[in-house]
């Protein structure tokens, strides 16, 4: 098992997972079903967290069915780089749409909690975003299967992938990044910055599930997610921006791998306090409930490690 | 200069910036991080929540959460000593490094004034914040900015010895 393994098995989900939330998320908007509407938006939100290792992985694929030789990549003969290329390119654009439908998805279940309805702008957003991110997605998901299957191309489609010269867009946007001596920093500060955004909903929502300010009830701190998430998206873009520049530094890093697993677990973990009933009944001066005290402790650890491995990325890997 | 150099040679500067442990440096650097996000969140999710986010959520029980901040204030002033005395000839004779320092003190008379004109503001439980309780808020938050991305482009301006 490798990464390129691990890029095999996760490429499914992002496409089979959207198109089912897609079609489930219709049905339950014709069938004005609620339950359903939160079911379809969940499978949403949880599918653009997974596409975060999905794209990642990506990387590592072609890394490992390619060789780099002084910085060039050198294919075998079966594989054809325009085709990787290719699918990068549409990966990526993929990717972004699937991250804000993602996002977008995530606001309705915020707000169903409150109101226990979906507003037709934002059900609107979802349904055109997400039938977006399946279109794209697919040419990435075909375009994915043309690296390795050249029995499902015509003679004509190989000669043209192996005469055409293309620059990735990922490429074009991480050497722009590299390029520019005050981005990679500025970047950095901004991490930073969504860093601290994220962790005022961290510590209010958790700190209180915990037992600190316990005359906030729940659904007021509640209140404060959006803006952790709000931190998060500012991450997920500097953080891409560190990725696309140097992607090498970032696939061959156990400490990154490590980071981008709680990231995954932690995106789970937030979904406890918009789905289950327990802590959301926590009114003003109540102690929360254990199960709640836990899934805050829970969350409280994956962001500390997420904050470790980010910081341990240039000592114990080997990232600058 | 010679002042610096003694600093920055003594055992524990020499150790912070030459060990290979991943106890000096990087746990170090660690520490310096999360004491940041502490202080910050802390500091702003007042000043956010003065400025309209989670308007449900009361004001002043977020006072419970300023131990936390003091926590990372500590937290940070040691670990911010140990990273100077690592350093000293270079940070102390650049510029970033006290526009960094300025800012942290403008910050926390900014929490002072806050604390004082908005959590002990009879009207508090209203929700309803005055002109100069908005003004406070976001002078907070620009405080703040500056203080992050000073103590970041340290790491760049200025010929550092930990960084190069």
């Amino acid at each position: 098992m490798n990464l390129a393994h691990l890029h095999l098995l996760l490429n499914h989900f992002p496409t089979i997972g959207f198109g089912i939330g897609v079609v489930l998320f219709l049905v339950s908007l014709v069938a004005r079903n609620l339950e359903l509407k939160r079911a379809s938006l969940v499978i949403l939100f949880l599918i653009a967290v997974i596409a975060i290792p999905t794209y990642l992985t990506g990387a590592a694929a072609q890394d490992t069915l390619c060789e780099r030789v002084n910085g060039v990549l050198k294919c075998p003969p079966d594989v054809s780089l325009v085709m990787i290329q290719k699918h990068e390119d549409w990966a990526l654009l993929a990717f972004s749409i699937m991250e804000i439908t993602g996002f977008v998805a995530w606001v309705g279940l915020w707000q169903m909690r409150r109101t226990s309805k979906l507003g037709v702008l934002n059900a609107t957003a979802v349904l055109l975003l997400a039938v977006t991110a399946v279109g794209v997605m697919s040419v990435a998901a075909n375009l994915g299967g043309d690296i390795r299957h050249p029995e499902i191309l015509s003679p004509e489609e190989i000669a043209a992938a192996q005469s055409s010269e293309r620059v990735p867009i990922a490429r074009v946007i991480g050497s722009y990044v590299i390029g520019q001596t005050w981005l990679w920093p500025a970047c950095e500060a901004l991490h930073f910055v969504g860093l601290c955004l994220l962790f005022v909903t961290v510590l209010i929502v958790n700190l209180r599930v915990l037992g600190i300010a316990k005359s906030l009830s729940f659904t007021a701190v509640y209140q404060t997610l959006p803006l952790g998430m709000f931190g998060f998206g500012i991450n997920l873009v500097t953080g891409m921006m560190f990725f696309l520049a140097a992607p090498q530094q970032y696939i061959s890093n156990v400490e990154f791998h490590r980071k981008i697993i709680l990231v995954v677990l932690a995106g789970i973990n937030v979904l406890y306090f918009m789905l289950f009933d327990k802590a959301w009944k926590v009114k003003a001066g109540d102690d929360a409930p254990i199960s709640s005290k836990f899934a805050a402790l829970a969350a409280l650890v994956l962001w500390i490690g997420i904050l470790y491995y980010g910081n341990m990325l240039p000592f114990l890997g080997n990232a600058f | 200069m010679d002042f610096l150099r003694l600093i920055e040679e003594t055992a524990l500067a020499t150790w912070v910036r030459e060990s290979p442990s991943i106890w000096s440096f990087p746990v170090i650097l660690l520490f310096h991080t999360f004491g940041m996000s502490l202080i910050v969140a802390v500091s702003a999710g007042i000043d956010l929540r003065i400025l309209g986010v989670a308007p449900e959520m009361r004001l002043a029980p977020l006072e419970k959460f300023l131990p936390v901040l003091w926590i990372g204030f500590w937290l940070n002033f040691a670990t911010g000593t140990l990273l100077l005395m690592a350093d000293a000839t270079m940070k102390l004779t650049n510029p970033d490094f006290y526009l960094k320092m300025a800012f942290i003190i403008l910050s926390l008379i900014n929490l002072r004034m806050i604390r004082k004109h908005v959590f002990r503001d009879p009207l508090i439980e209203t929700g309803k914040f005055s002109g100069k309780a908005r003004f406070l808020a976001w002078s907070s938050l620009f405080c703040w900015l500056v203080v992050i991305t000073a103590g970041r482009l340290l790491a760049y301006v200025g010929q550092s010895s930990l960084y190069k």
